[in-house]
């Protein structure tokens, strides 16, 4: 028998809890109850449902909570089905694989103060950051969080409302709450961060323009589309190890050839922001457009889903 | 020149030899899992570790798809974590080296062919372990490169038994 080689974490759905309209918490763990690997507070992991759907969600609990991970999923019945699959199809008991646990932010690296703001949905990356933060006591937070008229996960979140450390704005009854009131002063102690829909984000990026970009983090939970350059050119793609040429389309990604030419690339948020889809380049002038490569990182490798070519010819390490 | 050398020879006349001793032992049912801290390991000969990942007929290792018979049980060593930390500033812990057993005082690069006693139990390496990417993954630690070539030591079980910390480790030859 040929055994596949294992690429994720093999977990079960331990239990599944409703959490507000249209929300569901769930847990996934070992199924014999081992520690997991470690995250950080504000990492996300991706996964890997039985429809063969990759699906990235931010990790709810806190760091310390070792032997499980616990997601929220809202249902977006016009979604892209990873939600509704996950609400309709998985039960408990299930097994779902799963990435190791990516980004996150490194608590207490100087920072006093954390302001987050979250609209809606959009709450769930600053939870194990604020869970983590109120038990460590290691740095100062305020959660805001911006609802229409009801919060998502309320008595997930009631212990820190009632503490004072989440405050929810209601829009339908207070209007938008002014974002620069809510951030505050800027200073090299004071972190920042921001996750909700386009028209908040923008707005956020406003207010902290002047700020120093160390001290301004931005979660996009729903992808960008895509950038496609209108002047892109076509260009081949050469894979060093199995000596095979694939070429990419003008406006097509490189993910997108790849697959048509049978290469197996995991991916996830296909906008450059999660990460999955990371792949070592050889030679060549990539051209990198996604959101989360380091400099350094990028001299040896880019992101599929976005990257493209200035050179006619890319050799990827596959 | 090595033709010309009798190995083993100098052993009889110099008194050459090393006993070490079993520091950490650590397993983990399943790939990318974090491996636990143990007081002991069950050894099975020919198979491998009751309860880890790479036990043969349990197959749930990263590398399971490569099945492989002389990786029943992995050995490190501690001088190599000291090394990382003083040469390279990097803090590895026993439990991030992904091998089983972490010994002092065991050349374990010298190893290879031959059998010695891991406590109670009997092993013969097969082959040194190759450092992989996929720690580096792990750990979140640039760690590939200083591995090479001391990454410690693949081994059968031919005498099975119970190995604790503390146990010593010596030479079978
Ligand atoms: S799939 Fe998310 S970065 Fe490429």
């Amino acid at each position: 028998m040929r055994v596949r080689p294992i690429t994720t974490i093999k977990t079960v759905v331990a239990a599944i809890e409703g959490a507000g309209t249209g929300i569901k918490l769930f847990t996934l763990a070992d199924p014999d109850h081992w520690e997991l690997p470690p995250f950080k507070p504000g990492a996300h992991i991706d996964l890997h449902l039985p429809s063969g759907l990759v699906r990235t969600y931010s990790l709810c609990n806190e760091p310390a909570d070792n032997a499980r991970y616990v997601i929220a999923v809202k249902r977006e019945a016009e979604g892209r089905g990873g939600s509704r699959a996950l609400h309709d199809e998985v039960g408990i008991g299930n097994v779902i694989g799963v990435s190791l646990p990516r980004g996150g932010l490194e608590p207490g690296a100087g920072i006093a103060r954390h302001v987050f703001i979250a609209g809606g949905i959009g709450v769930t990356p600053f939870l194990s950051m604020a869970r983590h933060l109120a038990r460590t006591g290691d740095a100062d937070f305020t959660l805001h969080l911006v609802v229409r008229q009801e919060a998502p996960l309320a008595s997930y979140l009631a212990p820190l409302i009632d503490a004072g450390r989440i405050v929810v704005h209601y829009t339908s009854r207070g209007g938008r709450p002014d974002l620069a009131s809510l951030v505050g002063e800027g200073g090299s102690k004071t972190l920042v961060a921001c996750c909700g829909p386009e028209s908040m984000i923008d707005d956020f990026e406003r207010v902290t323009a002047t700020w120093p970009a160390a001290n301004v983090h931005i979660e996009r939970f729903v992808a960008p589309p895509p950038v496609i350059d209108p002047d892109a050119k076509p260009f081949m793609l050469s894979l060093a190890r199995t000596g095979t040429e694939i070429q990419v389309r003008a406006g097509q990604t490189m993910l997108a050839a790849l697959q048509e030419g049978g290469i197996d690339i995991s991916t996830s948020c296909c906008g450059g922001i999660c990460g999955a889809c990371k792949v070592g380049w050889l030679e060549g002038k990539p051209v990198h457009r996604d959101r989360i490569l380091s400099p350094y990182e990028r001299e040896r490798y880019l992101m599929v889903c976005v990257a493209g070519s200035e050179a006619d010819r890319l050799v990827l390490d596959l | 020149m090595l033709d010309k050398i009798d190995t083993g020879s100098a052993q009889r006349t110099a008194r050459l030899g090393w006993t070490g001793v079993v520091r950490f032992l650590h397993l983990a049912p399943r790939a990318f899992l974090p491996m636990r801290a143990m007081e002991q390991l069950t050894l099975v000969a020919g198979k491998g570790i009751e309860g880890d990942r790479y036990m043969i007929g349990r197959e749930e290792g990263f590398y399971s798809h490569k099945p492989e018979e002389g990786r029943q049980v992995t050995l490190f060593e501690l001088e190599t974590l000291i090394a990382l930390k003083r040469d390279a500033g990097i803090e590895l812990g026993p439990e991030e080296h992904r091998r089983n057993v972490t010994v002092e005082g065991v050349p374990l690069n010298h190893l290879v062919g031959r059998r010695f006693w891991l406590g109670e139990t009997l092993l013969e390496a097969t082959r040194l372990s190759i450092p992989c990417r996929h720690i580096e993954e792990i750990t979140g630690k640039a760690i590939f490169d200083p591995l090479i070539n001391r990454s410690g030591l693949n081994c059968r079980i031919l005498r099975d038994g119970i190995v604790r910390v503390g146990d010593t480790v010596r030479s079978a030859a």
